[in-house]
């Protein structure tokens, strides 16, 4: 596919709030990128030239934000609205091997309609949520940089381009973000199946790093997690808040080179790694 | 009689002289034609609309020589008392700021409405605002830091602007003070801090504009008032500016947002009046409740009806409530409007017409358009779920004509109405003559006062608080509230964003106040915050644009605050008018006094600067072993309202003076030499002078040290470590740089000494004569300045 033809969309409801710059870095690496609010797929209260169909679009996008207020579970009721009024649409969106990106709260979501971590190969999701992401260990929101690994070996088409084992800054911003399995049985599947993404760590490089380095206190560090085919993905931390060098709080100490290329920053590759792939594969 | 009973009975009378109309709805006509005086009095009173008795016979002299009836309705008379509150017509103070701060450098604001617009580039206007909402917040601190956010914003965004910025300077009581010492009706410092920031953290954060300046303050002249003040700022293409004015007759008046409620009736009348034991019970419903999660929806609905080309006026509904939207948006255009009041939603049946007339419900917004737009426009806010209706029409007549279901139940000339009284408000001069410094012991142990003041809460940092908000959210934030190495990071000067992703322009903000100063000398302590506000820019690399100032004070009808208003306002017109910079914005709240004593004077001043690219934005940090430093500016024996004499529980001492030439001639030096690439690190001096700025640029650093010599800055090595004198600056430049930078100092070089240099073993040096006066490890100090509020808010890790 052309890069220049590939279309995302930048889901968005009220409370919303990262639409503008999510929208913005998937235009920087070179594809169409549009802000969807969800009554644009379902058809009510929009003009006509508004409608829009999920299945003219290549990737979909769930931003960061405080959908719905996040008054009760975060994410819950967009994940509700979504699974009940594009459901089907989504089903088979995902069974087509198209992309769905979830940051922070877009990642509440997809964990609360099903779609991560599902463990399944060939579902797109599962009936019930299998994890949850809930309040900080701290108890409240915060904002501050988290050091992240590259834990994926291979399978998350989001991350291609990152090494294994390298560690990134992306900041975090949110205050339920604990990661935590129905079943923590299911842990070794996830990391069979090569789930697993983004863990956190620390400056001396732990495995089991502790707050702040941990902001929430997730279960086996987790910060992102994909499906089975590597096509859904989700992660705490926020990559397009990094897509720039200039973005990162330390750029002064390490220039705006830091070794990725001109004010490129630690996220960046994954909005490259995605494109890269539906570039190749689709 | 005597006075006192003829009160009480008029307390009782005046009701006599009110009847109820039989219209089917809650409707009183005031006789205030048969009131005395004392029940005109007793009336406003009762009434809570805070007019005096002048203002009382004001209003009931218009009403005899109008045409129509010769008595007002409650909704007329609520109405006047809003307008005329000292919130809404500035009855004090305008006098006061004309003299001194308005007619500043004027040129350069392109409008001045509900937001100040200034230019940022050749296609974009910035729209900034600050303002209090500090009554509400002493009651109610979560609702009413939230809904101080949610009214800064309405500002911007009714200019047709897109947020990109908040920032939140905030002013509390000691935090450790002890129960026991708390006036009658006052609430905790602590329980005030932890509701304000919640507030303004569940609500910025879920509308999704980054908080990324401010502060917080302790005195303890804050302890039964303290002072929310908020500030935002947004960009407009400047072909998509709108004006808070309607287009002409026959527009049509578009509702949009939370329905009308009983939450925030007399809230203006609230903000103007002194807090007492009382306020809790008697002012609850003067309190707005927000919504965030209708306002982010507002704002989109808004922004996109705006874009769409569909309006022709744009107002936010602020103190005042419908009553002076309407009004404004009809009256700035020359014309008058006809407000349908049955139309306007609410949040409960049986509302009376006054009620919904004066109400400062939050999340609502105003628009006027053209009736062939007003379809789009519904449907625009549908998509949103945002509620909207048609109210009204904008009329020829310049009066406010408002109906309910086709009665008439105010109708109210703009002029007289908006052409609220004017005070000039007598002062009692307190002269301030400079001080020497008193005689102290000289501390044996420096490093000990030095770890002091790093605990102090006026240096303590403030990260347990910053981190709460979402400063990155937009993805435009260039430099952050705390900059440096991670996991070590400082205190920064300013917030730098990059805000417009076709534009290289850095937009810088912070904001400054020093009550410690201010309350010793109200002249030289506000000049100071201008000081430190352009000091602070120039530290990140920006040159001040605009000022906003908020100008918080106590009871204006007591002359001794009424001269702190008019110094303060003196020493911040003085330096601006020097510096050829304007106030783009600004708000005044008086009445922040209780029984016990009246808050400092606060001039809160915003700084906006403008960075020529933001890859110039520089840090406080240290960035390398080898480097020197260097200090700009004269240190002086200037410790009046000194961190040094709060150490030693003293007073006396002068206020330190500021020189606007010289303040300019340095900033700019400062500015040009990190547009040259010779400063890898900046950091202005103030609290704790010297010693805490050095112990913040090494701390910062996460490794690095200092070895610096303090005789050259002056021969008592207390004023070289401690002083804190106006207009420096410490400078971090590479050797090899050193000529260039020397260079681009020129026109101070009068004022910049090389001091020292940087070292690789993260300890802090301070040499004096023969000795260290401090030689202490960088880490330990930055947990003595780290641990201090969690400690003292009871959540140490």
């Amino acid at each position: 596919m052309n890069k220049s033809d590939i279309k995302w969309a930048v889901l968005r409801i009220e409370g919303t709030n990262s639409e503008d710059e999510s929208a913005q870095v998937m235009r920087e690496i070179g594809v169409q990128s549009e802000i969807v609010h969800l009554k644009q797929f379902t058809g009510h209260d929009v003009a006509d030239h508004e409608r829009r169909n999920l299945a003219d679009y290549d990737g979909l996008w769930i931003a960061g934000g405080f959908s719905a207020g996040d008054y009760i579970r975060a994410g819950a009721i967009l994940a509700a609205r979504v699974k009940s009024r594009l459901g089907n649409d989504l089903s088979e969106f995902v069974e087509a091997g198209k992309p769905v990106l979830g940051i922070c709260n877009g990642f509440q979501i997809l964990v609360e309609t099903g779609l991560l971590p599902n463990l399944e190969p060939g579902q797109a999701y599962t009936q019930a949520p299998t994890a949850a992401l809930h309040l900080n260990d701290c108890g409240h929101y915060e904002c501050r940089p988290s050091l992240l690994r590259h834990v994926n070996r291979g399978n998350c088409k989001f991350t291609t381009g990152i090494p294994h084992d390298e560690v990134r800054t992306v900041i975090s911003s949110h205050a339920e973000g604990k990661f935590i399995l129905a079943d923590d049985r299911d842990y070794e599947r996830l990391v069979d199946q090569d789930q697993v993404v983004f863990t956190y760590t620390d400056p001396d490089g732990s495995d089991d790093p502790a707050y702040p380095w941990s902001p929430n206190g997730a279960a086996h560090a987790i910060a992102g997690v994909c499906n089975p085919e590597g096509t859904v993905f989700g992660m705490m931390p926020h990559p397009e808040r990094v897509f720039y060098r200039r973005n990162h709080p330390d750029w002064t100490r390490t220039g705006l080179d830091a070794g990725l290329g001109f004010d490129v920053g630690d996220g960046r590759a994954v909005f490259e790694s995605i494109v890269d792939y539906q570039v190749k594969r689709l | 009689m005597t006075d006192a009973t003829a009160a009480s009975a008029a307390a009782a009378s005046w009701e006599s002289k009110v009847e109820k109309l039989g219209v089917g709805f809650p409707l009183r006509r005031f006789r205030l034609r048969d009131m005395s005086d004392d029940e005109l009095l007793a009336c406003s009173q009762a009434m809570s609309i805070g007019l005096s008795l002048e203002e009382m016979q004001a209003a009931r002299d218009h009403f005899l020589g109008r045409d129509g009836e010769d008595d007002p309705t409650d909704v007329e008379l609520e109405a006047l008392g809003q307008a005329w509150s000292e919130h809404c017509c500035y009855k004090s103070s305008k006098p006061v700021l004309k003299a001194n701060v308005y007619g500043i450098a004027e040129d350069k604001i392109a409008a001045r409405e509900d937001a100040g617009i200034v230019e940022f580039d050749d296609e974009h206007y910035y729209a900034v605002g600050l303002e209090s909402h500090n009554h509400p917040s002493a009651i109610e601190p979560y609702g009413g830091a939230a809904t101080g956010v949610g009214g800064i914003l309405r500002d911007v965004v009714c200019m047709g602007a897109q947020p990109v910025a908040l920032v939140d300077p905030l002013f509390f009581g000691p935090l450790d003070m002890k129960n026991a010492d708390l006036p009658p009706g006052v609430k905790h410092p602590r329980f005030l801090l932890d509701g304000v920031i919640s507030g303004i953290r569940d609500y910025g954060n879920r509308v999704g504009i980054p908080t990324v300046a401010g502060g917080i303050t302790f005195h303890e002249g804050y302890t039964g008032n303290c002072l929310v003040n908020v500030g935002c700022i947004g960009v407009v293409r400047k072909d998509e500016l709108v004006h808070s004015k309607a287009g002409g007759v026959g527009d049509v008046f578009v509702y949009l947002g939370n329905p009308t409620g009983r939450d925030g009736i007399h809230g203006v009348a609230f903000a103007s009046e002194e807090l007492s034991e009382e306020s809790e019970d008697a002012s609850r419903s003067a309190v707005q409740v927000g919504d965030a999660i209708l306002k982010e929806p507002l704002m989109h609905v808004t922004l996109e009806v705006i874009r769409e080309g569909l309006t022709t006026g744009c107002k936010d509904f602020g103190g005042g409530g419908l009553s002076c939207v309407a009004g404004e948006l009809a009256y700035d255009a020359g014309y008058g409007c006809h407000i349908e009041l049955e139309k306007i939603p609410t949040k409960v049946p049986g509302m009376a017409p006054w009620e919904i007339w004066v109400s400062e419900s939050q999340e609502r917004m105003m628009v006027t358009a053209k009736a062939e737009n007003v379809e789009r426009i519904l449907q625009i806010a549908a998509k949103w779920d945002v509620p909207a209706v048609v109210c009204g029409t904008v009329i020829e007549e310049k009066v406010n004509h408002v109906t309910f279901h086709d009665e008439t139940v105010l109708r109210l000339d703009l002029e007289f109405s908006t052409g609220g009284p004017v005070y000039d408000r007598p002062c009692a001069v307190r002269t301030v003559e400079p001080e020497p410094t008193p005689e102290l012991p000289v501390p044996e142990d420096m490093e000990e006062v030095l770890r002091w003041m790093l605990r102090h809460s006026s240096v303590m940092s403030k990260e347990w608080v910053v981190r709460q908000y979402d400063h990155e959210v937009r993805a435009n934030t260039v430099l952050k509230p705390f900059q440096g190495a991670l996991g070590s990071e400082g205190p920064g000067d300013a917030a730098v964003l990059k805000p417009l992703d076709a534009s290289d322009r850095g937009l810088a903000l912070c904001s400054d106040v020093n009550p410690y100063l201010t309350e010793r000398d109200p002249y030289w302590g506000s000049a100071s915050a201008v000081d430190e506000t352009v000091r602070n820019l120039a530290a990140v690399g920006a040159r001040l644009s605009s000022l906003c100032d908020n100008l918080n004070f106590g009871n204006p009808q007591k002359p001794e605050r009424m001269w702190e208003l008019y110094e303060a306002t003196r020493g911040l017109g003085d330096v601006a008018r020097a510096l050829d910079v304007p106030f783009s914005s600004g708000n005044v709240s008086l009445y922040n006094e209780t029984p016990t004593r009246p808050i400092p004077p606060t001039p809160t001043v915003m700084g906006v600067g403008i960075l020529s690219h933001y890859k110039h934005a520089t840090t406080l940090d240290l960035k390398a072993a080898g480097n020197r430093l260097y200090l700009l500016g004269e240190t002086g024996d200037e410790f009046g309202g000194s961190l040094y004499l709060r150490y030693h529980d003293a007073e006396g001492g002068s206020v330190p003076r500021t020189d606007a030439k010289v303040l300019a001639d340095s900033a700019e030096a400062v500015v040009s030499a990190i547009e040259a690439g010779t400063v890898r690190a900046a950091h202005d001096l103030s609290e704790g002078g010297l010693a805490v700025a050095l112990a913040e640029m090494c701390f910062a650093s996460g490794g690095l040290g200092a070895h610096v010599h303090a005789d050259a800055l002056h021969e008592d090595p207390v004023v070289a470590l401690f002083s804190e004198s106006n207009t420096r600056w410490l400078l971090e430049v590479p050797e090899d740089r050193a000529a260039d930078f020397e260079a681009a100092m020129a026109p101070v070089a009068d004022r910049l000494r090389h001091v020292g240099s940087v070292t690789d073993d993260g300890r802090v040096r301070i040499r004096t004569g023969e000795t260290y006066a401090v030689d202490a490890d960088a880490a330990s100090l930055r947990e003595e300045w780290a641990n201090a509020l969690p400690r003292l808010m009871g959540v140490e890790a």
